[in-house]
């Protein structure tokens, strides 16, 4: 098995797994979750695409570590592991952070403003429809 | 310089930053997300960093892993060549941090537009029972 794969396998498996024993942020039962992970692979195609075409490369691959399905344009697929472990484990971060913060840090750091705002926002909206 | 083309970066000296500009579009077109979608990520910058920082670390290792094992190599002539520890290019650390950052503000602007037309729906529910302002 090419080196790479194997290494993007074990990624998206330790994140999940992560999620499920360590984590337990629900994230993968989430609409927002998932939508934006379609959105950054959305985004990953020109980006990674630009990265590793062949007919100029920026990041050069070794054919012999990985499987060699290199679509949508040279991307090799093992990328696409990749960045959903590295977005994936960024998200599960950042969620432990929001959901330990205590409540009233939110009121300290002007979330309640905020919020505050954006419902008056909204009513304004709603009443002049 | 040696030959200008609108098909991408391709302007002589420019080459060397290719990968970084890349980088800064990469920021640049996401943005908005924290500005215009409410993402508020930038803006909770303590929560940011302890969020990238593990990821940093785990990428970068996995990164000097390949280029040790020789899974991928980088292009002279799209890379600065300024290197880190054990032949990472500086443009692999700016990665590590630039696209757990759009992943993020991607994920906040998408939890932000939800709440929104979630509280428009439930407003607009309660604006038909109730006929008063919504909570």
């Amino acid at each position: 098995m090419p080196e790479y794969t194997v290494l993007t396998a074990c990624a998206v498996v330790a994140v999940v797994v992560a999620e499920l024993v360590y984590f337990k942020s629900g994230i993968f039962t989430t609409a927002q979750y998932w939508w934006s992970i379609v959105i950054v692979f959305a985004f990953q195609i020109p980006v990674d695409g630009w990265l590793t075409k062949l007919s100029n490369p920026i990041v050069i691959y070794d054919p012999e570590e990985m499987l060699g399905w290199r679509t949508p344009w040279d991307i090799p697929v093992e990328d696409f592991g990749f960045g959903f472990a590295m977005v994936t484990l960024a998200i599960l971060l950042w969620r432990r952070w929001l959901d330990r913060r205590p409540s009233s840090q939110e009121a300290i750091d002007g979330d309640h403003d905020h919020d505050a705002r954006r419902r008056s926002r909204l009513r304004r909206g709603r009443t002049s429809i | 310089m040696r030959h200008l083309a609108l098909y991408g970066w391709e302007v002589g000296h420019l080459d060397h930053f290719q990968y970084l500009l890349l980088m800064v579009g990469c920021l640049l077109i996401t943005l908005p997300l924290e500005f215009v979608f409410g993402a508020r990520v930038y803006r909770r910058a303590a929560g940011l960093a302890l969020a990238l920082i593990p990821v940093v670390i785990i990428f970068s290792i996995w990164d000097i892993v390949g280029i040790l094992r020789d899974h991928w190599s980088y292009s002279p002539q799209f890379t600065t060549g300024v290197k880190l520890i054990f032949g990472m290019p500086i443009e692999e650390l700016v990665f590590f941090i630039v696209v757990p950052i759009c992943g993020l503000l991607t994920y906040e602007a998408v939890g932000e537009v939800l709440r929104r037309t979630q509280r428009r729906s439930k407003g607009r529910r309660s604006r038909v029972g109730e006929a008063g302002p919504g909570a």
